[in-house]
């Protein structure tokens, strides 16, 4: 059995909820409410690299507002 | 050759001249002819039936005739099997046969129905003799008058389903003209297909399957594991006829895109099996008619064509139903030319083996009833039933017509018939989906009804507690503030009240924040388990910060990477774990939590705490080659520890025993602390199952938490350990049953929770109740329940879809439980916290990587995991972490590692490919792994390979890695003595191995702490007392061994303490030929107070053979007094041959330059005829024991179980002999007379002192000043003593010996400190 998320071969989305988390998503499930595309289809590879470069600070946005930034 | 005709049976004597014809068989015929012979006579499945319902006047000798007419005219119905000597089987054609026909009359049984019924079972259960040709029988039933019944049962080596409608119609052609076959068309015979099949181009053949199948690495099995079918077992059978409307839509949907039915019922089998297994590739097998077009006559043929051949459906969950049904179509034309492979071919060819466990059979059988009733004399008929069994535990059958009608055959054992009517439901929904949705994706045709989706979704789910999220801060804070003089942490040394640990934590929150730390700070923790540990993970919290525990497995060079990875500004220590790392070369302040001075102010520091803050920050291991950093949050840590399932009391006083940098210290910590509970903290070092039950009862505890090894362990050794407790949780593998059924039934009045979560989900998500899980006697697995409050687990395929209870899929965790993700990760934490289609909008979910499945209740089940995550010792390793380590070390071009569990351990094995060029050590390989991986994850051996297999898809096929020669691993030094006998076997036993050498390291083999719990209690079974501490220290049965010598304190080691005290150079006692050295206890109190004294005792008590002569012993003890005493001088005593041995000991101190002060020798001959031969030592030795002979040795004969119990009796060190111990004695005692009776003496330089026992002295014994002085070079001093030799230790005597050698030793003291002063007086 292999993970959809594990696929090497598959095609991933890059999704984002508005705490400013990331998430791989398997480009064909339906992306699920409170989330939004942050990195059309691509490889996996390539949306690895793009969380890695784009989430910098993996504290969630209200922690972030409470500790004043 | 032999055949039929050559070894003629007794019964019915054939003549050579019957034998018409020998066949090969068709590799379908092989197949059924080596199943049912494997199956043997009993299980015969490959009988098939048809009835046929005669309604009308019956001719029934015509009917016989026409029934003999059919065995007639095929051939192939008169095959009989048999196999030639080199193993090929054959088909051999009789001429002649009888036709197998029975007559029953029911017209006047009262239940003929029934009776007719039991008739066709019974002749289904007669087995075929595959050598006893003709394989088939024909019992005509009369029901009435104008009704009968034909029941044809046959062999299915002989024909297949296509073919009996066409024996039918022939058998009632032959009717019309009462067996008379001349007008009938002529046979093709069977014969023909054979030859057809030899013209075939196997390699083709082959060659379409491999890439038909190039991909496939698993079997798609429902039921995998399943036992072969019971005998006698017949399927069970649902049945569904489809409406009209959805018949006709099917039928339309396959010509809309020029495909058969056949294609649209494969597709939905297809579809569903991979809901069912969760899978997308699926592999099923399909009857074929096998009835090749090309060949002549082909469809009137009767025989075995039939086949069955997989069917492989790929369905890429965004093809839609139409791109689907093309694909499979297409994939499936291009194999019709390759139909006559047999399965068995086409399986090997796939390198898998066993493909599926499920097949599809369209029956278009090429007969119409309707037409073949036409005219027959007035008789018309119709099939009343047939039994054509399938072996497989699901089997769907379609047959065609206005309403399409679906049969779905199942193994009862394997399914019931509720599960099989659910399956037929599912089959349905995709069938309709197919039908009428041909553009929607595969994805997304639903198998479950919307009930069955609330249910796994939504009702078998946590319940809503609706809690506020908190801080473990401010909890703490409100349960201290309660009352402070509660008491929050028990120790052995005492107790710790709430007010006391929050002044502690606090004082240290205010050092913390003076040293950097502040809110999200990472401050890493490497403490021994104490009341510091509290504290500073309460104070880290209290400064804003988070705790990184590390664990104390990790090597150095990890400690440093740890506390750099976790940015820690502080790292804080004890005085125990100091040493660890000092010399580390660390960016951290290092903070000895026990020796620094911490903030003067005991007040809260106040600082801003949110519930989304970061708490703990705890390692896993990480398949990249390091460790990740699981981040909890303190709303994490707060909703676990406000569990309604944990908060009922059960869990007030729980013991804190875990290491800290393992997950379960969140619950042993938080759950007792965050309500006014006490945490109980157990002394440094490993629990064992004692321990556990002392401190049940000491530490008055409530609950704890036991890994599934430990719980295991414990519950085998003592299962009542738990019984004032009013729950005990276990968890971390798979559990036992069986363990836990003896826990329960041990502790009736203990709740037993078994508990699961991934460190990355807070430690527990899901918990059940096992007294309740296992009341059912039959239940063997014990489930994990259902998600605990808040926390939701779903059950997924690999689509992403949830899987229907009994399915098994990978586990997702949502809720309260699930962390923030992994420390400096972002992509990893992106691949497993992912978005969570189920749960409210913009949630995460954790990917946990456990197969599961959902019980029809609800409950979960573990079932396997879908990575190569496995657990070791209760802690979580990828092995891909060891592989990525392994590979980077010099030489290694490619590593593998993977798990080895046999029933006794689990082992973790290592392969390794040279680098080219390279060669590798493997030892050296290990060692390095242990420089760089926790222990626990060094492997237990590293096999070298020249390259690592490959399975088919070019990935590492872990299967065909050999399993390691542990045998060669365990093989060592044999033992030496009985005691290193028997360690090595406990060894053995205890490691599942058949020999251990007694120089080879219990880890080495796979050992680990728990297998060493378990070592130490069988060790003491068999007479060994160890701890696993001894295990940890010394490893190998050698050194375990020695260490009796210097730890034990049994008073039988070698060199016995008797006073080690004092100042004066020591005198050594050397026992006499019973071996102890006891009876020089009571010299204790005639010495100087300052006058060490030592006894040298026989090596028989700690598993040695008794030593060959006195000069062995003699250098032996020299090297054992050398331990205590380097250098002279040496006071030596003895008494017999005690006496011998220190006299000889004393001439190898001289020779060795050695200055020897007193010798002084207690009743000592040399070179006399003791009669060792025929000596009867055992009055003597009981009588050296202080036993009557007479009392305990009636007629000499010993009764062990008395003499034992006198011993018991007696208050002195003889009471703690055992029955071995005795036997010891005897045999050195036996050894002892002989010794001294060859004992040749060399010259002493230096004065004697001697003792002579006067009492019985044997007429003619020597004098001691002529006997000693003969062979020596100084004076014999001799002092009579009025008693008999043997009672030389008795109180009495020793008085009058004790002053003698006192005034001696004072004398030697006097002589050796006024010349050498300066030296000896320190």
């Amino acid at each position: 059995m292999t993970n959809p998320f594990e696929d090497p071969d598959g095609t991933f989305l890059v999704l984002r909820n508005d705490a400013g988390q990331y998430s791989l998503w398997p480009s064909f499930a339906e992306v699920p409410a409170g989330w939004t595309v942050a990195k059309t289809a691509d490889t996996r590879a390539a949306c690895a690299e793009y969380v890695e470069t784009h989430w910098t600070d993996m504290r969630p946005a209200g922690l972030v507002e409470a500790m004043g930034g | 050759m032999t055949t039929a005709a050559e070894t003629p049976r007794k019964a019915e004597p054939r003549k050579p001249s019957q034998l018409q014809d020998v066949w090969p068989l068709s590799p379908l015929q092989q197949g059924l002819f080596f199943h049912a012979r494997y199956a043997g006579a009993s299980a015969d499945v490959y009988t098939a039936q048809a009835v046929v319902e005669l309604r009308g006047p019956l001719d029934t000798a015509a009917l016989k005739a026409a029934a003999a007419a059919l065995l007639r005219r095929h051939a192939n119905l008169r095959a009989a099997f048999r196999q030639r000597k080199e193993g090929t089987p054959v088909q051999v054609i009789v001429r002649e046969v009888r036709t197998p026909w029975e007559e029953i009359d029911l017209s006047a049984h009262p239940d003929a129905e029934a009776e007719a019924a039991r008739v066709a079972d019974r002749e289904r259960a007669r087995p075929f003799d595959l050598a006893k040709p003709p394989l088939v029988r024909f019992v005509l039933l009369r029901m009435a008058d104008d009704r009968h019944r034909l029941v044809f049962t046959n062999h299915h080596i002989l024909l297949d389903g296509w073919s009996t409608p066409i024996l039918q119609t022939e058998l009632f052609a032959l009717y019309l003209t009462r067996g008379d076959d001349s007008g009938l068309p002529r046979v093709t015979p069977y014969k023909n297909y054979l030859a057809w099949l030899a013209q075939q181009d196997r390699e083709a053949a082959e060659t379409a399957w491999r890439d038909a199948l190039a991909g496939v690495d698993e079997p798609t099995l429902v039921a995998p594991g399943a036992p072969e079918p019971p005998a006698d077992a017949e399927p069970g059978r649902v049945r569904r006829e489809l409406d009209a409307g959805l018949t006709r839509a099917l039928t339309d949907r396959a010509r809309a895109h020029n495909v058969t039915l056949n294609t649209v019922l494969q597709l939905a089998w297809g579809v569903l099996l991979g809901r069912l297994t969760g899978r997308r590739d699926v592999t099923f097998g399909a009857a074929v008619s096998g009835r090749p077009p090309e060949l002549p006559g082909v469809e009137q043929m009767i025989g075995l064509f039939i086949n069955t051949l997989p069917v492989r459906v790929t369905a890429r969950p965004g093809d839609t139903v139409a791109q689907a049904l093309t694909g499979l179509q297409g994939r499936q034309a291009d194999l019709l030319p390759h139909h006559h492979v047999g399965l068995t071919d086409i399986q090997r060819i796939s390198g898998v083996g066993t493909l599926f466990d499920t097949m599809t059979v369209l029956e278009n059988y090429p007969f119409d009833p309707e037409a073949a009733g036409a005219d027959l004399g007035g008789l018309t008929m119709r099939d009343v039933g047939g039994y054509d069994a399938s072996h497989y535990p699901l089997a769907l059958a379609a047959v065609p017509g206005e309403r399409l009608l679906l049969r779905l055959d199942h193994r009862t054992d394997l399914f019931t018939a509720a599960q099989a009517e659910r399956i037929m439901d599912r089959l349905e929904r995709v069938l309709h989906a197919i039908a009428h949705e041909p553009d929607v994706p595969l994805a997304h045709v639903d198998v479950l009804s919307d009930d069955e989706r609330r249910r796994l979704i939504e009702d078998w789910q946590g319940e809503t507690a609706g809690r506020v999220p908190e801080t473990i801060t401010a909890r703490f804070a409100a349960v201290a503030d309660v009352d402070p003089g509660r008491e929050a942490l028990r120790t052995p040394d005492g107790s710790l009240t709430y007010g006391e640990l929050n002044k502690r934590a606090n004082r240290l929150a205010h050092l913390l924040r003076a040293r950097g730390v502040e809110r999200e700070t990472r401050v890493a923790m490497l403490l021994e388990r104490s009341p510091d540990v509290v504290v500073a993970t309460l104070g880290i919290l209290k400064a804003g910060g988070a705790y990184a525990p590390i664990h104390h497995g990790y090597p150095q060079e990890r400690v440093r990477w740890a506390v750099a990875e976790v940015e820690a500004p502080v790292l804080l220590v004890d005085r125990t774990t100091h040493h660890r790392v000092a010399g580390l070369d660390l960016d951290a302040d290092i903070i000895v939590i026990d020796e620094v001075e911490t903030a003067a102010d005991d007040t809260d520091p106040g600082t801003d705490v949110h519930p989304e803050q970061l708490a703990y920050v705890m390692f896993t291991s990480g398949s990249t080659g390091l460790p990740k950093g699981a981040m909890l949050t303190h709303r994490n840590v707060v909703d676990l520890a406000t569990d309604p399932a944990l908060r009922d009391g059960a869990h007030d006083r729980v013991l804190v025993h875990s290491p800290h940098a393992f997950d379960a210290s969140t619950y042993e910590l938080w759950v007792p602390l965050l309500a006014g509970g006490t945490a109980v903290i157990a002394p440094p070092g490993r629990v064992d199952a004692a321990e556990i039950e002392r401190l049940v009862v000491d530490g008055g505890l409530t609950g704890l938490f036991l890994t599934t090894a430990l719980f295991n362990l414990v519950a085998e050794e003592r299962p009542e350990a738990f019984a004032g407790l009013r729950e005990v949780l276990t968890g971390g593998e798979s559990g036992s049953a069986v363990a836990m059924r003896k826990v329960l039934a041990a502790c009736p009045d203990t709740r037993l929770g078994h508990v699961y979560g991934p460190t990355e989900a807070t430690t527990y998500a899901t918990d059940a109740d096992m007294r309740t899980a296992l009341a059912d006697p039959s239940e063997t697995t014990p489930v994990l329940g259902r998600p605990m409050a808040d926390m939701r687990v779903y059950v997924l395929d690999e689509a992403l879809r949830p899987v229907p209870a009994g399915v098994t899929g990978e586990a997702y965790i949502a809720g309260s439980g699930v962390g923030r993700g992994y420390l400096n990760r972002p992509a990893l934490t992106a691949e497993r916290w992912v978005a969570d289609p189920f749960g409210p909008p913009g949630t995460r979910m954790y990917r946990t990587g456990d197969l599961m499945r959902r019980r029809e209740d609800g409950a979960l089940e573990y079932v396997d995991r879908a990575d190569f995550q496995v657990k070791i010792r209760g802690f979580r390793i990828e092995l891909g972490e060891i592989e990525a380590a392994l590979a980077a070390l010099d030489g290694v071009a490619h590593a593998a590692v993977l798990v080895h569990r046999d029933a006794a351990v689990t082992r973790l094995v290592a392969y390794a490919v040279p680098s080219a060029g390279s060669v590798l050590d493997t030892a050296a390989l290990r060692a390095a792994l242990a420089r760089r991986l926790p222990e626990y994850m060094v492997p237990s051996a590293i096999v070298g390979l020249d390259a690592l297999p490959l399975g088919p898809t070019g990935k590492v096929d872990r299967r065909a890695l050999p399993v390691p020669d542990l045998a060669a691993a365990a093989a060592g030094r044999a033992p030496e003595n009985p005691g290193e006998e028997v360690l090595c076997a406990v060894f053995a036993e205890v490691l599942g191995l058949d020999e251990v050498g007694a120089d080879v390291s219990f880890f080495d083999l796979g050992g680990d702490s728990v297998t060493a719990l378990r070592l130490a209690g069988r060790a003491a079974q068999a007479g060994v007392e160890l701890t696993p501490r001894d295990v940890f220290t010394h490893q190998t049965v050698e050194r375990l061994v020695r260490r009796t010598d210097a730890d034990a304190d049994l008073g039988l080691e070698p060199l016995l303490r008797i006073r080690d005290t004092g100042t004066r150079p020591p005198l050594f006692f050397v026992h006499p030929a019973g071996g102890l050295a006891w009876g020089y206890l009571q010299f204790q109190a005639h010495l100087p107070a300052d006058q060490p004294v030592y006894g040298l005792q026989s090596r028989v008590f700690t598993g040695a053979e008794p030593a060959a002569d006195v000069a062995s012993m003699a250098a032996d003890y020299v090297d054992l007094i050398r331990t205590v005493r380097p250098h002279g001088p040496y006071h030596l005593a003895g008494w017999s041959l005690g006496g011998l041995i220190a006299y000889e000991m004393a001439c190898l101190l001289q020779a060795e330059g050695e200055e020897v002060g007193l010798l002084a020798l207690i009743d000592s001959y040399h070179g006399q005829d003791l009669g060792s031969a025929e000596r009867d030592v055992l009055p003597e030795v009981l009588g050296a024991i202080g036993m009557d002979p007479a009392e305990v040795a009636p007629g000499g004969e010993p009764d062990v179980p008395k003499i034992m119990e006198r011993l018991a009796a007696r208050g002195d060190g003889l009471s703690t002999l055992d029955s071995g111990d005795l036997v010891r004695v005897f045999r050195a005692y036996q050894a002892g007379i002989r010794q001294a009776e060859t004992y040749v003496p060399g010259a002493y330089r230096g004065d004697l002192l001697y003792f002579t026992a006067l009492r019985n002295r044997p007429a003619g014994a020597p004098v001691p000043a002529e006997h000693w002085g003969a062979v020596m070079t100084g004076r014999v001093a001799e002092h009579p003593v009025d008693a008999e030799h043997h009672a030389l230790m008795e109180p009495g005597p020793v008085a009058v010996m004790g002053p003698v050698l006192a005034t001696e030793l004072d004398k030697q003291h006097a002589n050796l400190t006024n010349p050498q002063a300066g030296r000896t007086a320190r």
